[in-house]
């Protein structure tokens, strides 16, 4: 560890030199996008962490209590004891549940980095404090007014002393100590209310209604009495003509100290709507999870054969989309839903063809191959991290332009997140409770008030309740809730412990010591993607048993109709919906034989035989005689007429004649064909085949062509190979545990690097110069370094001549270059040795 | 979850019939569901909005259903599909029409968003009266029918709770001596006479007319009968004569040629929608006595104007009788409505078990046409080609080979076209009952038939309805009126009565091959595949060679 903690530290850098590498690590895992790029040393990490857009962005991310305290610390004097915060949130009487839930509301801004400093001097970072500090343009959500130092820094000292002398303070010719004189007043709770006892009641009635905010009232050029008397002792202060204000002070006296009117330290619980039996929720779910794989695949069985085109926008058109909710049977949001969850899967894509259409990619050929319980897991491991939001289609983006499913413009990259949140939330339920939407959404509020209200929302809700919305009825259909419960499976996707969570350990004290790092990171952070890996197969694992087995037989019933009383196995039910038409899906399939469906898998190349025997061999009962028979009748039909390709006919009334062509070996190469005695047809064009009867001596004439015969494409159509789109997440992603303990070596080094005294090394350096040494001592060095695993620090000259310092644990050291894992940029390099001017050892920590 | 039903997405219920539990399944998914198909193997039934206010109607609430759909599935059951059922089944009695003791008829409702919604119906307005509160509005007592069948068509059917008139009551008793209702057939007149009126739905030849005479005891009122055609208010009128407490007396025919109106009187559809100079001048019928019950013989042919003249009529207890709620016109909904929800079914097979109705072979004949028919068929104008393919030459052959091959039984020859059964009735020396036969004749012959006088009957479509020829076995039909089903289904019905004898019925379709009477065929047939009454198909040689 880095010598003894001073007892206050001056600066946030020297507070975040102070912390322990694990405390470090929570700060980055909570603003992962301060080690993006890897800040080089602390300061830097400082400076960043105080950046105006990385500050708003961890205040963002900072849930309603959390952001109440820092507001407070806003209104507070700067340092501020953590009794004064207490004060400020807790009011006078001090809530007692305030009370508990500040600690870790300030071990959060801490470890955040917003807040620094010890207990006795508690330090909102600057940015933060003027982002969340009340001002005239931006009215502080506390509703509280300027400070009286202030709100009086402007005013002439003679009005001052009016003031002044009103309030029955002595007086005092500087201003400064006149506005400290009147804050002491207004903050000492028994002068004031003694003073505000002899108010006029409608100057309290004034007070009363500023007290909460907005704090900032209109009066006259002649103000009424009751206004006057307030004015008068500096209870109003003037801002602009015209204006007043309740100066800070006085509002938190006549709020008895709170800075909030409702803090709310405690999350709203997640109501529970109703309790199912657990199995009855898994079992839902999982039928739904079968559906949800039927419907899939129903959707690129139904585009197999080229699917719609592709708007030049991009997107599926209305029109399409319209078509196709009518062909799933299904609402068109529903149906816009499945399209992009199988998009998101990667098992369609746009062909990338002249005219664009969509299709089914190869992986979808694959997908088909695997156990139900797989493609099931595929298509819930997609829905998570898709940021990709169905629930938008049919709305309009900025450009007032409709937005398509498929189409751009659907990524909104707050959805993972809430949908992990979401279910999360509910895996905290117990098993087979199902949430009300509206105490989810309170919650997810409370969690994120900062995120709220944004310009994406069309009015009721905002874009955060919107997702989360979305992500309770997806996941019912998705089949990760069954009756709006989390199933076992939809549990295990998230990676979560079979029964719920205990709560996650409350800090004692409000302590420095101990940062909220070690909460459970299974529940509040997504997965990483080898984690994700796992808890998708055990979510797999565990659906597995529920889905029911295929079957491979059904049972045929006079009336035409056979019904499989369940999912059957793919040979079956692809042959049966060849020779069947599909009258009801659900658990079971209704298939009914008609002509058409028969003619259609005689078409296939079936013989009667082949049918007659898959019948009988798949059937559980005897086949009924009229199906029997209805199989026999058209095949008795079908092949009577004859169908076939041909380019051009020779006809001819003398059939001797045409005997006479056939016969002789010159026709050959025409290869004509009899068809009936007076007609012979031949592949080749009526051109060639006019030639070559006239070569051979004959006089024909042309007739007019006709009957060209075009060639249908059969084949099921595919994209070329596509990947699945890329989830857009705003931000770089949570980075993982290895990332995070070489960033943090990263910074140390660094940091110990620009200020740690180093060893002497043949020269002495001055900080911040580069090292500086022969090339054998480099040599040396290095290699020592290689055994000894140690860093080092460098000074390089890149090839464009530009010199740079850096941190480096050198790996292997062969043929004029050493390879070394580089702290600053994160990676491993190699180093051409020329370029190394020096060397130096890191020192001892 | 073994459960003998699967639950599919189009809200159709199969239950696989040779299941342990099929039973217990059937009983409770009847009460909401419609029996669609009773094939060997899996039945289909459906869950329909109607179907679910129909079990609303018979005291069934929502969780009943639910409740009854998830015990029994073999599969999850999709959670939308509950949630629909539930939504559906609760727009029901949002609005219940009842008698207000001083406004008389009266749309009150439990939910007034509702009843401000069906109030700014176009069609709502012009059958209500004045507001009395919120949730009460004035109906006047002449559209009760009417706001029913508007109320359903907007999705909120009301419960009707205004009760019904007794009617005069006149003195009705079964007579059993000797016989007594079948066990199916009372809990049919138990059920309607609970649910106040309604549907009861059973097979041909299962003695629907008992239930009428059943449901008449029970009523002990003045009752009007509406059959389809005077042949059958004859049989209705010997019926009720033999089973009842009724004599000759005291029941009038109101029919073409006579009108007599008593405590119980029995009129034709024909009659009552006979139209003079743009008026319906046997309406009156209706309001001449103060009937307590009203029996419609042949719900499914029910002619569209006496669905209007039943919308006055609500007030008055009304059953329904039928082998058949298909309609071919698809006008089910206004039966519900209007006459009332179905009280009882049962599938023919399960009847046939019991012993009530014979057992029947059906086969279908295909023969071919000549060279010169085809030619001519295929360059018939469209709407002769039924014509010409029906008639064909070889079908009368056949059909001679058929009698040949049963002679002995009573044996009956169904077409359509008068010439073909003209031809047919010279060459198997056996009379033609058409549409010119008088009734008289019509009668004698068929009494000639049942006494085994006449052992060959040829008989145009005029005899589809109610005419009761106990002890035909075997029945050839060699053409039809296109694709009717339920036609198929009233033609099968001839055969169906159980023979003293124990004899097998046969039923024989002789049907032209690659024609639309093929496929015309193929589709009155598929009802009674549905009922599990399937066809063997066979080539005319076989027949041919075997008579």
């Amino acid at each position: 560890m880095s010598p003894e903690a001073p007892s206050a530290p001056r600066s946030l850098a020297e507070a975040l030199r102070a912390r322990d590498d694990a405390s470090l690590a929570a700060l980055l895992r909570s603003r992962p996008d301060l080690i993006t790029p890897v800040p080089t040393d602390l300061t830097q990490l400082a400076t960043r962490a105080g950046t105006r857009a990385s500050v708003l962005r961890a205040l963002e991310r900072l849930d309603r209590f959390a952001l109440q305290t820092a507001e407070a610390l806003a209104v507070a004097p700067e340092p501020a004891s953590y009794d004064t915060l207490l004060g400020l949130m807790a009011g006078d009487v001090r809530d007692d549940t305030v009370a508990a839930a500040l600690p870790r509301a300030v071990a959060t801004l801490r470890e955040q980095a917003l807040v620094w400093g010890d207990d006795e001097r508690l330090r909102l970072v600057r940015t933060a404090r003027e982002l969340l500090a009340p001002s005239a343009q931006h009215p502080s959500p506390t509703g509280l007014g300027p400070s009286v130092q202030e709100a009086t820094a402007g005013m002439s000292p003679g009005r001052i002393q009016e003031i002044v002398g009103a309030a029955g303070l002595a007086s005092t010719h500087d201003s400064v100590s006149a506005a400290a004189g009147l804050t002491a007043l207004f903050t000492d709770r028994k002068t004031m209310a003694a003073l505000l006892a002899k108010a006029p009641e409608a100057a309290r009635e004034v007070l009363s209604r500023l007290v909460w905010g907005p704090p900032y009232g209109q009066v006259t050029a002649e103000p009424a009495a009751h206004l006057r008397w307030l004015l008068d002792r500096g209870l109003l202060l003037p801002t602009a003509p015209g204006t007043v204000v309740l100066p800070r002070e006085v509002a938190l006296h006549l709020r008895e100290g709170r800075a909030h009117r409702e803090p709310e330290p405690l999350p709203p619980a997640v109501e529970p709507a109703g309790t199912h039996a657990p199995q009855i929720v898994d079992a839902t779910a999982a039928g739904q999870a079968y559906t949800a794989l039927a419907t899939v695949e129903e959707l690129l069985k139904d585009w197999d054969e080229g699917g719609p085109a592709v708007l030049r926008a991009g997107g599926l058109s209305v029109r399409d989309l319209k078509r196709t909710a009518v062909a799933l049977d299904v609402p068109e949001p529903v149906a816009a839903f499945w399209v992009e969850l199988a998009y998101a899967a990667g098992l369609l894509a746009s062909d990338g063809e002249a005219d664009e259409r969509y299709a089914a990619t190869p992986a979808y050929d694959e997908w088909l191959e695997r156990p139900p319980a797989e493609r099931w897991a595929r298509l819930a491991e997609a829905w998570l991290a898709a940021t990709r939001t169905p629930g938008v289609v049919g709305g309009r983006d900025a450009k007032d332009r409709t937005l398509s499913a498929l189409g751009p413009g659907l990524d909104r990259s707050a959805a993972p997140e809430v949908r992990h949140r979401v279910l999360t939330l509910l895996a905290g339920l117990p098993h087979g409770a199902a949430p009300t939407a509206e105490s989810v959404l309170a919650r997810l509020r409370w969690e994120r008030p900062l995120r709220g209200p944004q310009r994406d929302g069309d009015g009721a809700d905002d874009l955060r309740s919107r997702l989360a919305r979305w992500t309770l009825s997806e996941a019912e259909l998705l089949g990760v809730t069954g009756r709006g419960a989390l199933s076992a499976q939809g549990r295990a996707l998230l990676g979560a412990p079979a029964a719920a969570p205990a709560a996650a350990p409350e800090p004692s004290g409000p302590g420095d010591k101990l940062p909220v790092h070690h909460r459970p990171a299974a529940l509040h952070e997504p997965l990483s993607t080898t984690e994700q890996a796992v808890a998708t197969a055990a979510a797999a694992r565990l659906l597995a048993p529920l889905l029911p087995e295929p079957l491979d037989h059904v049972l045929l019933q006079a009336d035409l109709t056979a019904v499989a009383p369940g999912p059957l196995r793919r040979p079956l039910a692809d042959m049966l919906g060849v020779l069947a038409d599909v009258e009801s899906k659900g658990g079971a399939t209704v298939y009914r034989f008609t002509p058409a469906s028969v003619r259609r898998a005689l078409d296939a190349g079936r013989a009667a035989a082949d049918l007659h025997a898959f019948l009988t061999a798949h059937s559980r009962t005897p086949v009924p005689q009229p199906l029997a028979y209805l199989i026999d009748d058209v095949a008795r039909k079908h092949g009577h007429l004859r169908v076939g390709a041909a380019s051009a006919y020779v006809r001819c009334d003398d059939d001797a004649l045409l005997n006479e062509i056939l016969a002789d070996k010159r026709a050959a190469a025409l290869r004509l064909r009899r068809l009936a005695p007076t007609v012979l047809a031949a592949p080749t064009d009526p051109a060639t085949l006019l030639e070559g009867l006239r070569a051979m001596g004959f006089a024909p004439a042309a007739e007019s062509a006709e009957g060209d015969v075009l060639i249908t494409r059969a084949d099921a159509h595919r994209t070329p190979p596509r990947t699945a789109p890329e989830p857009v997440p705003d931000g770089p992603p949570p980075p993982d545990t290895t990332l995070l303990s070489a960033a943090i070596r990263a910074i140390r080094a660094g940091d110990l690097a620009a200020t740690a005294p180093r060893k002497p090394s043949g020269s002495a350096l001055a900080g911040g110069e580069l090292p500086r040494t022969s090339s054998a001592e480099t040599l040396a060095t290095m290699q020592a370094a290689v055994l000894t695993g140690e860093s080092l620090w460098i000074g390089y000259v890149n090839a464009e001549g530009t010199a740079s310092q850096r941190v480096i644990a050198p790996i292997r050291v062969e043929g004029g270059f050493v390879t070394a894992y580089d702290h600053t940029a994160d990676e491993v390099r190699t180093y051409p040795l020329h370029r190394v001017t020096g060397v130096a050892e890191l020192a001892e920590e | 979850m073994n459960g003998p039903l699967i639950v599919q997405s189009d809200k159709t219920l199969l239950l696989e019939v040779d299941h342990e539990r099929a039973d217990d399944c059937r009983r409770a998914i009847a009460p909401f569901a419609e029996l669609e198909r009773a094939p060997e193997h899996i039945h289909t039934y459906r869950v329909t909005p109607l179907g679910l206010w129909n079990a609303r109607a018979a005291g069934h609430d929502a969780e009943q259903v639910v409740d009854a759909l998830v015990q029994y599935s073999r599969y999850p059951v999709p959670h939308a599909l509950l949630v629909d059922i539930a939504d559906t089944m609760d727009r029901y009695g949002r609005l219940t029409l009842s008698k207000h003791p001083a406004h008389g008829l009266v749309l009150t409702t439990t939910d007034r968003p509702v009843l401000e919604e069906v109030l700014k119906s176009k069609r709502i307005a012009p059958l209500v009266g004045a507001r009395i509160d919120p949730d009460t509005v004035i109906v006047h007592p002449s559209e009760r029918g009417q706001i029913k069948q508007t109320l359903l068509k907007l999705g909120w059917p009301a419960e009707d709770l205004a009760g019904y008139v007794d009617g005069e009551a006149h003195p009705i008793e079964l007579l059993e001596d000797g016989w007594a209702l079948r066990p199916y057939q009372k809990q049919a007149v138990e059920n309607f006479w609970h649910g106040g009126s309604g549907v009861v739905v059973l097979p041909c030849g299962a003695g629907k007319t008992l239930v009428g005479a059943g449901s008449m005891a029970q009523a002990k009122s003045t009752t009007l009968i509406l059959v389809t055609n005077t042949v059958s208010a004859r049989q209705w009128k010997h019926e009720l004569v033999k089973r009842t407490s009724l004599t000759e007396d005291e029941i009038g025919e109101y029919s073409g040629t006579r009108k007599e109106i008593r405590p119980v009187t029995i009129a034709t559809y024909q009659v009552l929608t006979t139209k003079r100079k743009g008026v319906y001048p046997h309406l009156e019928l209706f309001d001449s006595r103060d009937w307590g019950l009203i029996v419609y013989d042949e719900v499914h042919l029910l002619p569209a104007p006496v669905f209007k003249f039943t919308a006055d009529l609500q007030a008055r207890r009304r059953l329904g009788l039928t082998a058949t709620l298909v309609r071919e016109d698809g006008r089910e909904s206004d039966v519900f409505s209007l006459i009332g929800p179905k009280r009882f079914d049962a599938p023919w097979k399960e009847i046939e078990a019991q012993g009530y109705i014979a057992p029947a072979d059906c086969v279908e004949v295909r023969v071919n046409l000549t060279d010169a028919e085809r030619l001519a068929y295929a360059t018939a104008e469209t709407e002769e080609k039924y014509r010409f393919c029906a008639t064909t030459e070889t079908k009368r052959k056949v059909t001679e080979a058929i009698v040949r091959r049963f002679a002995g039984q009573q044996i009956l020859v169904i077409g359509q076209y008068i010439d073909q059964l003209d031809e047919l009735g010279e060459h198997l020396n056996a009379p033609v009952i058409k549409g010119e036969t008088s009734n008289a004749q019509r009668e004698k012959l068929f009494d000639a038939f049942r006494e085994g006088e006449i052992s060959v009957l040829v008989v145009s479509k005029v005899a589809n309805f109610s005419i009761d020829l106990p002890e035909a076995t075997v029945a050839v039909q060699v053409s039809g009126t296109f694709g009717s089903r339920q036609e198929e289904a009233q033609r099968l019905g001839r055969v169906l009565r159980p023979k003293a004898d124990g004899h097998q019925a046969h039923f024989y379709s002789v049907v032209a091959r690659d024609t639309i009477d093929q496929d015309f065929a193929a589709h009155r047939q598929r009802f009674l595949a549905e009922q599990g009454y399937a066809y063997r198909i066979v080539d005319a040689d076989e027949i041919l060679a075997g008579g």
